[in-house]
């Protein structure tokens, strides 16, 4: 139960810059996701938290207590490696107690908070077979149970899901989301995959090439992306961004996408050159709407269907739900965008207008 | 020798029977000189020692090898072993050495280890440079501890130095200290490859579960205790075993320094062999020590080789 | 993991203080080859630790040249025993190589000799003084005493279990899809072996046969008790030398010592990577 404070934190390797510059609160029992593709510098941010690496720049502060050359083993850091990292020549007992035993805990202490925390995470039944032959779930339930049962103040998971089958991510993603619940731990959650940041994290930090591009709740960065990236990142299928000209006429402002036609009325306070973004789900299929694209592919799948839009120089998607009538390939579809639903970037820089 | 059933690799479902019977062909031709070769020294020449073994047989005799069945004496030569005390002396002293050298050597290496399995400036040069010793021909590494341990040589003028008087110790001439020369001699040579074998295992030991024991608040010494030995286990087994049955064989490096002396100190069982083949020509007796030895071996090689078979 | 300045000053004073104890022998031998007579002579009283003016004198000795404050007669040089050392090791590698290779091979692809990797272990693990009545006895009767050829022979079954142990855990690692492609083109098995397989294990075969090298040339024993005269090996030629009546010869035993020792470290250490493997039978790689 800390607040982290990251400030101007950064991180070098030779010429190569891994974090630049990070500015970062995560409060207290927060759960918050550090998502990004590969090399975004999440996993080098996650490491100085936890003490592996020593930043190159800048501070990160435990509760107001720089951390700065403070060793790992004293920063009441729990960590849950990618892979797990169980000590599988021990039982699941022996893991358990691995941390208590090495802070020196009581015999009777131990065995009372290890049995505790195998029936929270159902490893009770388990307890003293072998850690080597166990399934996925119960590895990273472990995992987990190994770290929180020293009580670190911090909780950080690195990827706990990557290694895991799709539909088994599911069911371990709300396992992990209740568990946070019960441990009221600050958490910090890398991933690559936004479904897991948006579906666990109470905070989500977007970052790419070693930047943070933006910090919010997992409804603001889906709703109010502040860039181009986070735009598309965010979502699946990602944000639609057309390029075209606002232009004010009689009507009011609109936008004009060239051959897609010329959308709604939009709000938008500066003129030029914009990227035209919407999200596929907020297409509105309208006979008489001012857009029209043609449909390249369509895809089912199952209760929703996605088309595959391009016109001269755009390409779009729309997600309908199934019962909606979709024209078929090739045919040209005539929608429209509501007003609400239009962010507009700057065609130059890609950051929200 | 024993048959062991060999993964079928390779089993092209799809191959014609005319591949099949190529590919048989090939098998057979490209095993066949191997096969041969141990044969050649393995069944041919056992059947042999366990032939003269049981006669009186010696080269001197002018008897040709095949008919010393006239000099049969049965068992005889058994009984001798029995109770030949030069032979369990022998056979002690081999055990002495190895009890002596095997954990030095094996507290030597892993201590190297620890200093050489993370990265650190100069590590490959100075990686190179310990393993030098383990590479030099047993032979010429005791010719160098022969030149050492003279009483003129460096190793009387370093305690000169050091006592300030001059010190004139017969290292090679007093059985107890020649012990200790040709066992320090072993321990030279061969703690570079301890260290290279419990090297390479620790290398292998996941860094990612040293740093979760780390960031659980474990100590250096009881990570290395409850992560690093355990499952270095199997390796440390390893390397024992090699060096205990490479003890078996030590030789050169004895027999150069000492030849064996002064009187049996530093006699092990292959000097013992050598000495009994080449100065007492009792080869039906020789024969007969061999086939103990290799008995008392075979057994311990097994349960080497199936424990390095699990790993 | 960061590890602290004082770990660091102790790692390398740990290091330097091994390596100043693993590297005495070796430099002593080094300084007594270069030592004129006077030097190495020395009983002990006027003792010089590193040569005060080196000479090349021993070396030139061990190749029948004598020198004016060396006047013995030796009754043959070390030119021919070199030779016998270079023969025989080297014509026992070709012999353990090519065994081991084609039967690792046999083995590895088409399942044939499952006998041969447990023999050939326990070829290996006995010590060849329990097996060499017999052999001496086949050795005399086929009169391959004392020959290069005789040497070679045995060094090339000696020698056979590490080849073809270090071969198979090549093979063993080497993706089969490129022999495969080379077979759906048409090629006949054994063409796909020498045409295929043999010219992309070239950096293992020559590891190996390094390896094997080394331990070939390194032998003593085998080589004592299977020569007499006319081929015997540096080794056995070295410790002849202190048997003559002239005492030990220690600058020409050192100059021949490190003649021999030379080869094998470097190669070796051009091998090191490979070390591990074949030593412990392939049971670890790194």
């Amino acid at each position: 139960m800390t607040e982290i404070v990251m400030e101007n934190l950064g991180k070098d390797f030779g010429d190569f810059t891994a974090l630049a510059g990070m500015n970062l609160t995560i409060g207290d029992g927060e759960f918050v996701a550090l998502l990004g593709p590969s090399g975004c510098g999440k996993s080098t941010t996650m490491n100085m938290i936890a003490g592996m690496l020593d930043p190159s720049h800048g501070e990160i502060r435990f509760d107001g207590r720089p951390m700065n050359g403070v060793p790992m083993a004293r920063r009441g850091v729990g960590f849950v490696f990618q892979n797990y990292a169980i000590f599988t020549h021990m039982s699941v007992r022996e893991n358990l107690a691995y941390g208590l035993r090495a802070q020196g805990v009581g015999r009777s202490e131990i065995t009372r908070r290890v049995a505790e925390i195998a029936e929270l995470l159902q490893l009770t039944p388990m307890l003293d077979r072998r850690a080597a032959g166990l399934s996925v779930n119960i590895l990273q339930r472990l995992a987990i149970g190994r770290s929180a049962v020293v009580e670190p103040a911090i909780f950080l998971l690195d990827e706990p899901l990557s290694n895991v089958d799709a539909a088994f991510r599911a069911v371990m993603r709300s396992e992990l989301k209740s568990l946070q619940r019960q441990f009221r731990q600050t958490m910090v959650y890398v991933t690559h995959d936004q479904l897991e940041a948006m579906t666990m994290a109470d905070r989500i930090a977007v970052m790419d090439h070693g930047r943070l591009l933006q910090v919010g709740t997992p409804l603001e960065v889906y709703n109010h992306p502040a860039d181009t990236f986070v735009a598309r990142f965010i979502g699946a299928p990602g944000m639609n961004l057309l390029s075209g000209q606002v232009v004010s006429s009689d009507s009011g402002t609109q936008v004009d996408l060239g051959a897609a036609g010329r959308s709604g009325p939009v709000m938008a306070a500066q003129g030029g050159d914009v990227l035209f973004g919407f999200r596929p789900e907020e297409v509105q299929p309208d006979p008489a709407g001012p857009l029209a694209m043609q449909v390249s592919m369509v895809e089912r799948i199952g209760a929703r269907t996605i088309l595959h839009l391009v016109t001269q120089g755009h390409e779009a998607k729309a997600v309908l739900d199934s019962e909606t009538p979709t024209p078929g390939q090739g045919e040209v579809f005539r929608f429209s965008i509501p007003a609400a639903s239009v962010r507009l970037f700057d065609a130059k820089t890609e950051r929200a207008l | 020798m024993t048959d062991m059933t060999s993964p079928m690799p390779h089993a092209r479902t799809d191959a014609p029977d005319a591949e099949g019977r190529e590919e048989r062909r090939l098998g057979f031709w490209l095993t066949l000189p191997a096969q041969l070769l141990v044969l050649f020294i393995a069944l041919f020449p056992i059947l042999m020692q366990i032939y003269i073994s049981l006669t009186d047989w010696s080269p001197l005799d002018g008897i040709p090898w095949y008919r010393a069945y006239e000099l049969w004496i049965g068992l005889l030569n058994y009984a001798d072993l029995a109770g030949d005390p030069r032979f369990w002396s022998a056979l002690w002293r081999t055990g002495l050495v190895m009890a002596i050298c095997v954990p030095v050597q094996v507290l030597l290496g892993l201590g190297l280890a620890i200093l050489f399995v993370d990265d650190f400036r100069g590590k490959r040069v100075l990686y190179s440079t310990i393993l030098v010793p383990m590479m030099v021909v047993p032979a010429v590494a005791g010719y160098m501890f022969f030149m050492l341990f003279q009483s003129g040589g460096p190793i009387n003028d370093l305690l000169s130095m050091i006592s300030g008087q001059r010190v004139t110790i017969a290292w090679l001439s007093d059985p107890d200290l020649a012990l200790f020369a040709v066992i320090v001699s072993d321990i030279w040579q061969w703690t570079p490859l301890m260290f290279l074998i419990l090297l390479a295992g620790m290398v292998s030991v996941p860094q990612d579960q040293q740093m979760a024991a780390v960031l659980l608040g474990a100590s250096w010494g009881r990570r290395f205790r409850t992560i690093v030995l355990p499952r270095m286990k199997t390796i440390i087994i390893i390397a024992v075993a090699i060096r205990v049955i490479e003890n078996f064989k030590v030789f050169d490096n004895f027999y150069i320094m000492t030849g064996g002396g002064p009187g049996v100190a530093t006699e092990t069982i292959s000097i013992y062999i050598y000495k009994v083949t080449q100065q007492e020509l009792i080869w039906g007796y020789v024969a007969a020590i061999a086939l103990a030895i290799l008995i008392v071996l075979s057994v311990v090689s097994m349960l080497a080789i199936r424990k390095m078979r699990k790993a | 993991m960061q590890r602290s300045l004082s770990f660091e000053i102790f790692r390398y004073t740990a290091i330097a203080l091994f390596l100043a104890l693993s590297l005495i022998p070796t430099a002593w031998m080094l300084s007594m080859a270069f030592k004129p007579i006077a030097e190495w002579q020395s009983s002990g009283v006027d003792l010089t630790w590193w040569p005060n003016n080196p000479t090349l004198d021993n070396f030139r000795f061990i190749f029948g040249h004598s020198s004016s404050d060396l006047i013995v007669a030796l009754d043959r040089t070390a030119g021919r025993p070199i030779l016998a050392s270079l023969l025989s090791a080297s014509f026992g590698t070709a012999i353990a190589m090519t065994a081991g290779t084609a039967a690792a091979y046999g083995l590895s692809r088409f399942g044939f000799g499952g006998n041969l990797p447990l023999a050939l272990i326990q070829l290996r693990l006995f010590p060849p003084m329990a097996v060499m009545i017999p052999v001496m006895i086949m050795w005399a009767f086929l009169g391959l005493i004392d020959t290069w050829w005789g040497l070679a022979l045995i060094y090339g079954i000696v020698t056979l279990p590490f080849a073809f142990w270090l071969m198979k855990t090549f093979f063993d690692d080497m993706p089969r899809e490129i022999e495969d492609a080379a077979l759906v083109e048409g090629c006949s098995r054994w063409r796909v072996f020498l045409r295929v397989t043999l010219p992309m294990m070239r950096p293992a075969l020559a590891s190996s046969a390094l390896f094997v090298f080394i331990l070939n040339w390194s032998d003593y024993l085998i080589a004592l008790l299977l020569t007499t005269r006319d081929w015997v090996t540096i080794p056995v030629y070295m410790a002849s030398l202190s048997s003559s009546m002239t005492g030990q010869l220690y600058g020409a035993k050192a100059a021949l010592g490190l003649i021999a020792a030379v080869p094998p470290v470097i190669m070796g250490i051009a091998i090191q990577k490979q070390l591990v493997r074949g030593l412990t039978f392939g049971a670890l790689k790194e």
